[in-house]
């Protein structure tokens, strides 16, 4: 007969506050196989474990029920205590009776006693048919895939790559840098943006370990943790890689100009180019949008000039495919479009631009040569109105989340204004000044001081133009007034969001991702860079809106979860996955359908013993089977079961109340 | 031939009779004909809704449940204060059912509601239901040469969930009713401003500060005349506009029209029917402009969207 133990935890104040632990216990020992029960007040302590382990020992347990916290928490470091006795660890039932009773019982103890009396009972009854299990190895693909090569993309294929796993780096455009590239100066310090990032931009073209896949995107992820195949889309290009020398001759002469994205729209590009001058890889790639050779067959002036024949007109795209063993995922972020802000006259007045728009202004190798230009007339502005939170913190507009860069980035727009054109003045609308971080307070006091910049907290309600300049009207709040700034320009701190594409990608990959669009971590705290889908990893924006720090903070944490993940030869995973029984199985495939991970294929078996008939069953690869539990709801012939959840097992619970 | 009911309003028989006057002339000469609801009661405006919510709902369903008995698929309001009463009551019928529940009650014996007519305003319905092509297609004497500032005011567009027209902030419709006219629009961004509304009479103050900000953006965006869509902005710029003059020490002279009665006029309506007399600020002056197009007037561009521009061919 089976001899459990019940080690029910006070969690402190947590659970003993709202439930009776010791009457618990008392009403657990009145149950026939439990042989054994006790209570704690922090049974996730070693002395608590300790208790845990000598038990077993004492009393010949047979299975184990902790009554605490959810088994989200600490379901691992009670098996662990269970193997630390010699005893298979999963042979343990946690009965949550903090998320489930204490917690949302507060105002009725008696009540909330019950209930984790009746939990308590109901994993002793469970853990009565627990059965021995145990982990399943799997071989591993040590090499990873990282989507998006921008900051986070980089620092991640490269700390990975460090550690000697080859990396397969996928970017969507022509070139390798993200936003980042498209930055002048990086707040808190000002360092240049170009100069810290375009050496790491080399360092991917050039790492042993890195195979840059540029202009391509993921359309395809097949398999599971250690084991996924990546299918590869390689856009047309039009131009050879392998030959062309990057000499720049094709795109001087190509005659056709398109908005340059780069430098958002502010000047023109050619048909056929490279991003920006310092583009990894530094090869043109033609687009096919505007090419009036692709389109009308007319031109072909680039393949004249080129002297080494790069230039391929026929070109097809190409899908390519990779084993990988992890996914890092860092897809980065979009920015918000103003429209909806008419009442600013968003899209009629030209002198009202965002933030990136000056930020491409003031750079260095921007289109106006560093300093910030009126659209509307050419002219240099000297009073600029920088208003932040668009389209951030507005549910009316825009989305409720602040975008935590804007508070920063402003701050360092009115300094790079004031360098830029000595005798400006910048007025900043401002809800509030956000500026936790290191040394960030610091530098938004320190340029409050040095520009003179004039905040004034409160909304802008309308901006009208008056003669030619624009007059923004908010509220300052701390003086309690309605007041009117006559603008030359107006810069527009536009929210973060997150890629549109974002959902698409998430359902390809089997992820899931927020009501916004961010991809969604495993745990908040706890789990920050994980998925729920094992082996796939998140860094940067795409996850949350977050600053260059933050973002390379997280690529790191993503490689050394990489790195951990690729440390041995094979992977352990979990046993508590589903299985046929054949002999059941009438092969109607209702499980293949319901499966979300095609973890379930056919195969053929012979009708009965030697028969030479063949009749087709289901079959579980143990790999890929996350143990959902799926299947064994819609199997009608009840051959599946999901070891450590049987029928059997989630029968005796239901019986045992 | 195109058949509208119309719900005039009270004002329609007092301040704003030449509104009336020249919708009806209007909607005649556009081939479409015009059923009042009969008798039909007040909206309920202003004091109804700060009193009573029932009330305010009830006076505007009876009119609502008194129009579904004509056969016609739009009501169309002059009045912007009567068009926001019967819009937000229909909304709140359709969209909220508990509340529905409750007003039904009130008009118990009238009949009941079911959601068939929709309700615009007399604006919305040109610009939607006759359109652009048409109205053109009827003007024999074109607006050339007249500049027009387009005054929509806070209610015909407004809250965007409920009245499902036009920008709320920077509505286009009337200026392209007037530019369909042969007239031609200003950039004005104090369109939808408020006028200090019914503060005419109990806070002239407000309306005198409110208007009169509406007046000297109007005329600093070039315009020879203000065009509304409203009785009372109507009576507020133009009835108030000797007393801003004087409170401000300026001189604006801009009559405020009716978009119906430049429509008339365009339609070649004798202007001696069109009720000009009614009005405080002159009108000759500005119908004078009418045919005189002053060389080069200055090209009223949408900008271009960055990345939508086209691409060009050196």
């Amino acid at each position: 007969m089976a001899r459990v133990g019940v080690f029910v935890c006070f969690c402190g104040a947590n659970i003993a506050d709202y439930v009776d632990v010791p009457m618990v216990v008392e009403e657990t020992k009145k149950i026939r196989e439990v042989k054994f029960a006790i209570e704690y007040k922090y049974m996730c302590s070693d002395p608590g474990q300790q208790l845990i382990r000598e038990a077993i020992v004492q009393h010949r347990l047979t299975s184990i029920v902790v009554a605490a916290c959810s088994p989200r928490m600490h379901e691992k470091t009670f098996r662990k205590a269970l193997s630390d006795a010699g005893m298979n660890p999963y042979l343990l039932e946690v009965a949550n009776i903090r998320e489930h009773s204490s917690w949302v019982h507060q105002k009725d103890k008696k009540a909330a006693t019950e209930k984790a009396a009746d939990l308590v009972r109901m994993a002793v009854a469970k853990s009565i048919a627990n059965e021995q299990l145990f982990e399943i190895s799997v071989p591993v693909t040590k090499r990873a895939l990282v989507i998006g090569g921008g900051i986070a993309g980089i620092q991640a294929a490269l700390d990975i790559a460090d550690a000697r796993i080859p990396v397969v780096l996928v970017e969507k455009s022509p070139s390798i840098g993200g936003k980042m590239a498209q930055l002048d100066e990086t707040f808190p310090t000002l360092d240049c943006s170009q100069c810290i990032l375009t050496p790491k931009m080399v360092d991917v073209a050039s790492h042993p370990y890195i195979e840059l896949i540029p202009y391509s995107e993921v359309i395809e992820l097949e398999g599971f943790v250690g084991n996924y195949k990546a299918r590869i889309k390689k856009k047309a290009s039009y131009v050879n890689f392998a030959t062309c020398t990057g000499c720049g001759a094709c795109w001087q002469k190509c005659p056709v100009k398109v908005p340059n994205e780069y430098n958002m729209g502010i000047d023109k590009r050619k048909a056929i180019y490279t991003p920006f001058p310092q583009a990894v890889p530094n090869k043109p790639v033609i687009d096919a949008a505007y090419c009036t050779m692709l389109l009308k067959g007319k031109c072909g002036i680039c393949a004249k000039v080129c002297q080494v024949g790069a230039i391929d007109f026929k070109m097809q795209e190409e899908i390519i495919e990779r084993e990988i063993g992890a996914v890092v995922v860092a897809t980065g972020y979009d920015l918000w479009d103003p429209k909806p802000y008419e009442e600013y006259g968003v899209g009629r007045f030209k002198d009202i631009i965002t933030s990136l728009e000056f930020e491409r202004m003031v750079s260095a190798n921007g289109p106006t040569n560093g300093l910030p230009v009126r659209p509307s007339d050419g002219k240099i502005p000297k009073n600029v109105v920088f208003i932040k939170c668009i389209g951030s913190r507005d549910e009316a507009k825009g989305i409720e989340y602040c975008s935590k860069i804007c508070c920063m980035y402003t701050t360092k727009h009115t300094i790079l204004l004031h360098h830029k054109v000595h005798d400006s003045h910048a007025y900043v609308f401002y809800m509030d000044i956000r500026a936790a971080g290191k040394g960030y307070e610091e530098f938004v006091k320190k340029a409050q001081v040095d520009t003179a910049a004039t905040y004034l907290r409160g909304r802008v309600s309308k901006i009208y133009k008056k003669e030619d300049k624009l007059i923004v009207r908010g509220e300052d709040s701390q003086i309690g007034q309605v007041v009117e700034v006559v603008a030359d320009l107006v810069v527009l701190a536009t929210a973060v969001i997150p890629p549109k594409d974002n959902p698409e990608l998430a359902r390809m990959l089997g992820i899931s991702y927020d009501k916004y669009g961010y991809l969604s971590e495993a745990h908040p705290k706890l789990r920050p860079v994980e998925t729920a889908k094992a082996g796939i990893f998140l860094a940067g924006c795409t996850q949350a809106p977050k600053d260059i720090p933050d973002t390379v903070a997280q690529a790191s944490a993503c490689a050394a979860k990489v790195c951990g993940l690729f440390a041995g030869d094979t992977m352990k995973k979990d046993p508590m996955i589903s299985t046929v029984n054949t002999e059941f199985c009438s092969g109607c495939q209702n499980c293949v359908q319901v499966c979300p991970y095609g973890a379930i294929v056919t195969e053929e078996v012979p009708m009965g013993h030697g028969s030479k008939e063949m009749r087709t069953v289901a079959r579980i690869n143990e790999g890929v089977c996350q143990g959902c539990g799926s299947c064994v709801a819609v199997c009608r012939s009840m051959a599946i079961s999901l070891a450590g959840f049987t029928d059997h097992q989630i029968i005796n619970e239901i019986v045992s109340i | 031939m195109k058949k509208l009911t119309y719900y005039p309003g009270c004002s329609s028989h007092g301040t704003s009779e030449e509104f009336d006057k020249t919708v009806k002339m209007v909607m005649t000469s556009l081939d479409v004909q015009m059923e009042e609801i009969p008798d039909w009661n007040c909206c309920g405006a202003t004091s109804a809704h700060t009193l009573s919510e029932s009330l305010a709902y009830a006076l505007p369903l009876r009119n609502l449940v008194l129009a579904e008995k004509l056969d016609n698929k739009t009501i169309a309001i002059p009045c912007a204060s009567c068009y926001q009463r019967l819009k937000v009551t229909k909304y709140h019928m359709d969209n909220n059912p508990e509340l529905a529940l409750r007003i039904n009650t009130t008009i118990v014996g009238e009949g009941t509601y079911t959601g068939k007519v929709e309700v615009k305003s007399m604006l919305q319905y040109c610009y939607e239901e006759i359109g652009l092509e048409a109205i053109m297609a009827r003007v024999t004497k074109p607006l050339s040469g007249m500049k027009l500032a387009c005054y929509y005011g806070c209610l015909l567009t407004r809250p965007k969930a409920i009245t499902q027209f036009d920008s709320p902030e920077y509505p286009i419709s009337m200026d392209r009713i007037v530019e369909a006219l042969g007239a031609q629009a200003t950039e004005f961004d104090y369109k939808t401003e408020c006028c200090g509304a019914s503060f005419s009479i109990s806070n002239t103050e407000v309306v005198i500060g409110l208007s009169g900000k509406i007046l000297e953006m109007a005329k600093e965006s070039g315009a020879d005349a203000i065009v509304v869509a409203c009785p009372l902005c109507q009576s507020n710029l133009d009835m108030r506009q000797p007393d801003i003059e004087k409170h401000f020490g300026k001189q604006y002279h801009l009559p405020v029209f009716y978009f119906t009665q430049l429509m008339a006029l365009a339609f070649g309506a004798d202007p001696k029917e069109l009720m000009f007399n009614k009005h405080i600020v002159p009108v000759e002056e500005a119908l004078a402009k009418i045919g005189k197009v002053e060389p080069g007037p200055e090209k009223i561009k949408k900008p271009k969207k960055a990345l939508e521009a086209e691409s060009e061919v050196e």
